[in-house]
């Protein structure tokens, strides 16, 4: 396992305003309690170039460097473009194998790590969240079981808002976020209200994440090193030793980091998958 | 303790205020010195300051992150030569937003590297207001003032405009006159063998003149060097 060379100084989350029909996120005392319970994060969309893997890598970094003992899934058979980040904690899964479903959900309870993040392939977030629905998962996230965690990245496009007509069956019971990544500079156009409203009639959403743009170069150099962005920032190569990456490269991968930190703690992610007193 | 790498970041917002005749100083200060220096040269467009030290300065465009890359991390070498940054008008925003994004303050000073802006001052209150905003953005950060009689006289409320700035140190550059001045335009002019040995080709009034001029400056860069020195001593502590 890489060494986690920093820890990621946050500044005070900028308020934001709710989007439309916010819903609350659990409250500290029900997150208290539900802290003993494995969460799953999926991170998800039906289109693809979305920078579904980039949120994935940024998740494992967070709960990482805020001591969250992580696991990760990667769908994106046979390459897994996670598992190249994150090899020590990831795993290639099929989510429409029975025998890859068994090694994620009959694990759950058993696993020291108590949050899988979930890496969905492009294209295949509704045929996951199916897949799910059928082995019984979100009975039992309804029972309490579990919780469930989905973050759909979105893009600029239309057909985003109709992935998420497509996804509402699902989510009812899930802490749903929205996820606007800006990493490779896409320009969000304002959704007409009357559209936007009538995509989200049947969609209650726990809110808005939105990812701030990191210089190409960075992040081109980031994939290079196929390291986790901490490790990247703490100048070491995948083996764990010192590497030569710049140092303006690497301020410019810490402040990103930072503030996509803020965003996950602004939503209160900490609170719905780990134990708020750590 | 270590000796110190310095880095000088000789900068105004404002155009025309004698910054590249600041960094040129500076520069043939240490090399008179036989000090090795290495110069940056941050206006890509007309690089005057490269064009004095050709062989010492290297060109950058911070606007790109090409650019800032050969800036800072080759600043935060901690290799002993002295550092010293043009930084001119259309970057000097640019140039400390990068600083305050990347962290380059606090990267350079635990790397033993003491970064030092000297700002260039000028009759305007937005002068001494961006330099007071780097002084609250990083309390720590040394810096000085030039006052450039010359290029941008400050008139009779000098010591006024001057205590606006939230500096420690203060150089003056003295004015020159029109036809003096005229022969530093000379980019063959090296001062720091001016220093040592004025080209005995040069007029005999115009050589008075500026070893007149360059002495004063000379001296005041040796005082704050040795200042520098006697606060990093361990035994005057």
């Amino acid at each position: 396992m890489v060494k986690k060379p920093v820890k990621i100084t946050r500044e005070a989350p900028a308020k934001r305003e709710a989007e439309s029909r916010p819903r609350k996120v659990e409250a500290p005392a029900a997150a208290a309690n539900a802290a003993a319970r494995p969460a799953v994060i999926v991170v998800g969309a039906d289109k693809g170039g979305v920078g579904k893997t980039t949120i994935a890598r940024a998740i494992l970094d967070f709960l990482s460097l805020n001591d969250i003992h992580t696991r990760a899934f990667d769908t994106e058979t046979p390459r897994g473009t996670l598992h190249r980040f994150h090899p020590d904690e990831t795993m290639i899964v099929d989510l429409t194998e029975p025998s890859d479903q068994m090694k994620i959900i009959d694990t759950l309870n058993t696993s020291q790590a108590k949050v899988s993040v979930i890496d969905v392939r492009a294209g295949g977030l509704s045929p996951a969240l199916g897949a799910l629905d059928e082995i019984g998962f979100f009975d039992a996230v309804k029972g309490g079981e579990f919780r469930f965690v989905l973050l759909h990245v979105i893009g600029p496009s239309i057909a985003s808002l109709e992935e998420i007509a497509e996804i509402a069956p699902y989510v009812a019971d899930a802490n749903y976020f929205m996820v606007k990544n800006h990493v490779n500079d896409t320009t969000f156009f304002e959704w007409d209200p009357q559209t936007h409203a009538k995509y989200f009639e049947h969609v209650v959403t726990s809110g808005e994440i939105t990812i701030p743009k990191l210089s190409e170069l960075a992040y081109e150099q980031v994939e290079l090193s196929g390291t986790p962005f901490s490790t990247f920032i703490g100048n070491q190569d995948a083996q764990g030793r010192p590497a030569e990456h710049s140092f303006v490269l690497r301020g410019y991968v810490r402040t990103w980091l930072a503030r996509v930190a803020d965003e996950f703690e602004r939503v209160g992610l900490l609170d719905l998958v780990g134990d708020k007193r750590r | 303790m270590a000796p110190r790498t310095l880095a000088f970041f000789v900068c105004s917002p404002h155009s025309r205020t004698g910054v590249t005749t600041a960094a040129r100083l500076l520069t043939d200060y240490y090399l008179s010195r036989n000090v090795d220096v290495e110069g940056f040269d941050t206006d890509f467009r007309e690089p005057l300051y490269a064009v004095f030290f050709p062989e010492a300065t290297r060109i950058v465009d911070i606007g790109e992150i090409k650019g800032q890359i050969s800036l800072f991390d080759r600043l935060l070498v901690a290799d002993e030569t002295p550092k010293i940054v043009d930084v001119w008008h259309r970057s000097y925003e640019r140039l400390f937003a990068t600083i305050a994004e990347i962290g380059f303050l606090e990267e350079a000073r635990r790397r033993g590297v003491e970064p030092i802006v000297l700002f260039q001052t000028d009759v305007t209150e937005s002068a001494a207001n961006s330099a007071l905003v780097l002084k609250t953005t990083w309390p720590d950060l040394m810096m000085s003032v030039i006052h450039n009689r010359g290029a941008s006289p400050l008139g009779r409320d000098s010591l006024a405009i001057l205590a606006r700035y939230p500096a420690s140190g203060k150089f003056v550059i003295p004015r020159l006159e029109a036809p003096i001045a005229r022969a530093l335009d000379d980019v063959d002019l090296s001062l720091s063998r001016f220093s040592r040995e004025p080209p005995p080709e040069m007029s005999i009034v115009v050589r008075a003149a500026l070893k007149a001029w360059l002495s004063p400056i000379f001296t005041q860069f040796q005082s704050f060097e040795l200042r520098l020195a006697l606060q990093s001593s361990e035994w005057l502590r």
